[in-house]
Order: C-alpha cells, then structure tokens, then sequence
C-alpha cells in the first residue's frame, strides 16, 4: 500500500452534480465540483452543513447516483459490474451508523471481517481504535466516542486503501476526537489514503495534507491549510482593548489603519482587531501610536489566522453559525 | 453468494432476535397462550343452552313447564316491555308472547340463534299427539380430528408462520433501514442477496421447533392428532416460513418508516386472516370470494397443514401446496432483492 506515481489517483470528480427533487422541489447538493485525491494523502473536504460534502462522499462510496459528471475511484467507475471488487478497497466510515443494539463490539467487527477475506483480524481491530476493553460491552454500553471508534475500526477491517471518514468527530469530547486522529494518522502512515469531511476547522488544520472548501455544492478554494491561510495575504489578528471614548478619537483619525502592515481593521466600540502580515513589525508602531495619544491600552492578544478565517473571507459567513442552524 | 457472508448476518440477525426477550415471547410464546385460550374456549360439547322470553301472562307458567323440558333452552318470564328489550339488545334469542289464538314467536332471523330457537320452541309446544314421528337419534362429534380445537391447532400453526415471517422480517428490516444500517452495509463487498438470505435464516431458524411445540401441545394438552407424514409436515413448515419472510421481504424491500411497513403488513395480513381458515373453514363462501380464499397462500398451508396433521397424509399428498408456496416465497425473494431499497 505505497503510493505508486504510476497508479491513478485514489478519486478523480469531473463536473459532479446531484439534484434532489422532493415533492416538486429541486435542491442542488452538488453544482459541477471538480476534484483530486491523490494516494497517500489525507483530503479533507471542509464547509458548512448542507454545502454538499456528504453527498459528495456518498457519491464517491458508491451509495448515491450522481445526474451528471464522472467519477473515478482508484481510477475505477461504479456500475460498470464490477462493483463489489472495488468495494474491497473502501473502507466506510458514514455519518450517525447505528450498529446492532444487541451485539458486542467483537460480535460486531465479526460481521464485518466475514466481507474481507484476508483483512485485519478482529482482535487487531479492537487494538487499532484502542477498544480490547470494550470487546464484549453491546451497543448500548457505549459512549459516542467508542461507538465513533468502532465505525472507524469496521471500516479498517478490509486493509483498505481508500478511507472515507465522513464527520467522524462531530459531537465528541476532546479526548475522543484526538485519539480518532491519531487513528487516521496512524492509517496514513501505513500508506493509506483518507477522505474526510468535517465542518471543524481545527480538525481540518490537524489532519489534512490537502483541503477543499465547499460551499454551494461547488469547491471555492482548494489547497494546503497553509498555502490556504497565506492566500489571506495577512496571517495574523491583532486584539486590541481600548477605552471606548479614545477609541473613536484614535479611529476617526484613521491613524491605525495606515500604519504599514496593517491590512483591515474592525472595530467594535472599543475593541478593535487589526489584520496583519506579523505581529513583531507592527506591534511596536501600534503601541508607540497609542501612547503617543494618550489612549490606555485595556488589553492586548494576537491570533493567528485559521481556515474558519479562510472561510469568512470567502463566504462572508461563519463555518458553524451554519452548523447551528 | 458467499456462505461465509449469509452466515456471518444468520448469526448476528439471530443473536439480535433472541437477545430481546419481549421479541421471543411475542413471536413464540404468544401464539401457544393464544392456542391455549382458543381451545378452552371452544372445547364445550354442549354448547349454552338458548335463552327465550316468555311474556308474562296467565299462559306463562305453563309454556315455560313445556319448554323446560328441553335442556337446550332456557326459558324465563319477563314482562312485555322488558321482553321486547331482551329480544332487542340480543339477551334472548326468541320472545314468545302468549294469545287467545295461542303462542306467537317472535324472532329476528338475522341472528344466528334465532331460527334454532324457534325450531326448539315449535317442537315443544306442538299440541300432544303430533309427537309420534320416530325419534331420532343425536349424536355429539368429539372424536379426536374432528373436533373445533383439531381444526384450529393447524390453523395456528400456519398463523404464527405468517406472522414471524411479515412482522420479523419487514419490521425489522424497516428498522435497520431506519437506523441507517442498511446503508452501512452495501458499502461492504457483501450482495443484496446474501444479506437477505441471511436474514431470513437468521429469523427463520426457530419457525420448525416453533411449529412443532404447537402440534405437541394441541396433543398433550387435547389429544390433537398427528396421523400423517412428519417429514411432509416439516418440510410445510419451511416452505410456509419462507413464502411468509419472502412476502416481508418485498413488502420491506421499499418502505423508509415504521409506520409505512405497519401498514403495508395489515393490508396484506387482514384479507389472510379472514379468508385463510385459520379459525374457521374456508370452503364455503361463494363466487369472487372463493377465487380470492384460493389466491391466499394461507390458505393452501393451513389445508395441507390440516391434511397432515388430520388425515394420515405423505409428501406426495401436499405436493402440491409445498411447490406452490416454495415457487411463492422465491417470487417474492427475487422481486424483493431487486427492488431494495438501502438508503
């Protein structure tokens, strides 16, 4: 399970759409997407609720049908008879599966390495997502995070070479979202490659090589989370707390915004954040301006800029207020 | 179609089933309480005596004396209006209301006591002299297969099949549906065919002991025979169980919710519980509506059922019904994983 520079790319999406028609409505999920994976890679595929990352996915797993466009996994087409050696190849981690309510863990991962001759053994399973206490615990017995991991360990049964992992982490505690990375890290290390989609942007920023963000069912930006953060073309925020009454002086006077560096400002009341290319440069001309004129600095933090900031940029909106909705 | 695979669902489906110990006793246990009540309540050789209202009057007492006389009424002094109103609300099956030109019956002939009622009650109260036609002679069946527990024991059998199959295996296969289950695993190499198959084994494994601890007790309990071929019946058994799970299967192959899957098994469960003689004999309506008792598949299990269990009947002897409920459930198994729905 090396990547080979010979070997197609683990998914290749042409011009993909996907409409829903329910009751003589029609939703595009997915509005002409493009997209490479390559081997060896974890991808992440990062946006709001509803941006169509899941049908995406489940377009790639071969579960839904898309109206138009071409899809290749592994370099191979669904529906064209040979589906179910492909799916040996796949490992599938879908969103919210409920496994059976009266079976043990073991019981469960059993039914599933019957799929894959010559995959994991139970019991290596059980190691991998760190569940040998829980072998003989049923569904119910588990908490969010266990039964998260127990999706994650049917999925690597099969020694898959393709992973998809869709939101694998949503709704779980910290400590559970990190042991499930250090999963995937693990995976990929061994040379597989993963497809993941989150609408956490820390997640997407820990793990994943390559991102796309989606929104609208079409790919608005793609790249590294760091080439991603640079296109900003300012990394980094600058918090200030001021007096609110000074504040107003100091803003109406404009001074801030031309000091060199400083590429946006906002300012609400007396809190201002400044959009920066580096702190160390502007810091010291931000803190001579304010004592020059007199205004009490209240406090002071810096930031730097994540892919949520990426996305605002793009969008105007926020990742999570759409998640709440 | 990978064994490996129809196993690995036959285990997991089965473990499911019997792990849940309200499930087991609505799909076993039920239908023998059911047994057990249907047959003391049916198992009277005499049945109740009829009530009838004599209006009070100077007549009465002795019109009652004469109707005494037979056990199988019950005769009682009412008033008029009282009288009217047992007669209306069906508290008795016949009123008679003494004249000067003698006794006038009055009965509604809709109500299946009535016209016995009245035949009883013309007989007693013929004038003396008129009895001297030969006395004949009645005669009680209650020999063993021929009596109503024998004829519904079968029938139960051929129920619960229905229901263990509609409702074991369409309800539940709504509900991995539901849980999103079903989506997981056609994500894996596995076919539609092997995880319907082992669903239906999973489910089906307990429908011959099943069957066969309903004969035992319709036996031990009323002394229902068994005079024909058991392999004959075993293999009814199976292919029964199969023609029913296939049916849940089709009617599950589409439904996305509890409610649809409900609804679909009572249209498809009402017209066999009415028509496929369970607890009654089928063979004696008429026109279209015989043409759908024979279109029912409960009805040829229930009749071979019958045969085997009734009369001493081989493999040979139902055939027929065995091929056809086969041929059946494989319909209905094709249809069924064509037309599956996983999301």
């Amino acid at each position: 399970m090396t990547a080979d520079a010979a070997a197609p790319p683990a998914i290749e999406l042409r011009g993909l759409r996907k409409v829903y028609r329910r009751g003589g409505k029609q939703t595009v999920a997915v509005d002409g997407l493009d997209l490479t994976v390559r081997r060896g890679e974890v991808f992440g595929l990062l946006g709001p609720n509803g941006a169509g990352k899941t049908t995406t996915v489940e377009i790639c797993e071969g579960l839904l049908a898309p109206d138009a466009g071409e899809v290749r996994i592994l370099g191979r087409q669904w529906g064209r008879g040979d589906d179910q050696s492909l799916r040996q190849r796949l490992g599938v981690c879908l969103q919210e599966t409920k496994f059976h309510d009266k079976a043990t863990v073991r019981e469960t991962l059993q039914l599933f390495a019957a799929f894959y001759p010559g995959g994991r053994s139970v019991d290596e399973a059980l190691a991998l997502v760190s569940l040998q206490e829980k072998a003989t615990a049923r569904q119910a017995a588990l908490s969010g995070g266990q039964r998260q991991r127990l999706a994650v360990a049917t999925a690597l049964l099969g020694r898959p070479e393709l992973l998809f992992l869709d939101e694998p982490t949503t709704g779980l505690d910290p400590q559970s979202r990190r042991q499930l990375w250090e999963v995937v890290r693990r995976f990929q290390r061994e040379g597989g490659t993963v497809v993941l989609t989150t609408h956490y942007m820390d997640e997407a920023q820990q793990l994943c090589d390559r991102i796309a963000i989606v929104d609208h069912g079409t790919v608005i930006a793609r790249g590294t989370p760091a080439e991603l953060i640079r296109s900003l073309g300012a990394e980094h925020f600058l918090h200030l707390d001021l007096e609110p009454a000074a504040a107003r002086e100091l803003l109406a006077a404009g001074d801030l915004e031309r000091l060199p560096e400083v590429q946006a400002l906002q300012a609400d009341g007396g809190r201002v954040v400044l959009t920066v290319a580096s702190i160390h440069r502007v810091l010291p001309a931000v803190l001579d301006l304010l004592t020059g004129r007199g205004v009490v600095l209240r406090d002071l933090a810096t930031r730097h800029a994540t892919l949520e900031d990426v996305f605002v940029h793009l969008t105007g909106r926020h990742l999570r207020d759409e998640g709440a909705a | 179609m990978k064994p490996r695979i129809v196993r690995a669902i036959a285990a997991v489906t089965f473990r499911e089933f019997w792990r849940s110990p309200d499930a087991v006793f609505w799909t076993y246990g039920f239908p023998l309480l059911m047994a057990l009540v249907l047959g003391y309540a049916f198992q009277t050789p005499s049945p109740q005596p009829l009530p009838v209202a004599v209006v009070a009057s100077a007549e009465a007492e002795a019109i009652v004396a004469r109707l005494q006389r037979d056990p199988r009424l019950r005769p009682e002094v009412l008033a008029a209006d009282a009288a009217d109103r047992s007669l209306a609300r069906g508290r008795t099956a016949l009123l008679v209301r003494p004249t000067a030109q003698g006794p006038v019956l009055r009965s509604d002939p809709t109500r299946p006591d009535a016209e016995l009622a009245r035949l009883l009650v013309e007989r007693a109260l013929r004038p003396a002299g008129a009895e001297s036609q030969p006395a004949l002679v009645g005669e009680v069946e209650d020999r063993p297969g021929s009596r109503y527990i024998d004829f519904l024991i079968p029938g139960l059998i051929g129920l619960n099949l229905l229901g263990a199959g509609m409702w074991g295996i369409g309800f539940n296969l709504v509900h991995l549906r539901t849980q999103r289950l079903l989506r997981r695993l056609v994500v894996t190499p596995m076919r539609p065919r092997e995880f319907l198959l082992g669903f239906l084994l999973g489910r089906g494994v307990l429908v011959v002991p099943e069957a066969i601890a309903i004969a035992l007790f319709g036996a031990l309990v009323w002394g229902v025979p068994f005079r024909g071929s058991l392999l004959a019946f075993a293999l009814l058994v199976l292919a029964g169980g199969f023609a029913f799970m296939g049916l849940g299967c089709l009617l599950a192959a589409r439904p996305r919710t509890i409610e649809a899957i409900a609804g679909l098994t009572n249209l498809c469960q009402l017209p066999m519980w009415l028509l496929g003689g369970v607890f009654f004999s089928n063979e004696r309506f008429d026109g279209a509506l015989q043409w759908l008792v024979e279109a029912v598949p409960l009805t040829h299990l229930n009749g071979a059922l019958r045969d085997v269990m009734l009369e001493p009947a081989g493999l040979i002897d139902v055939a027929a019904p065995l091929g056809g409920l086969v041929a059946f459930g494989a319909l209905c198994f094709v249809l069924a994983v064509r037309w599956f729905r996983w999301t």
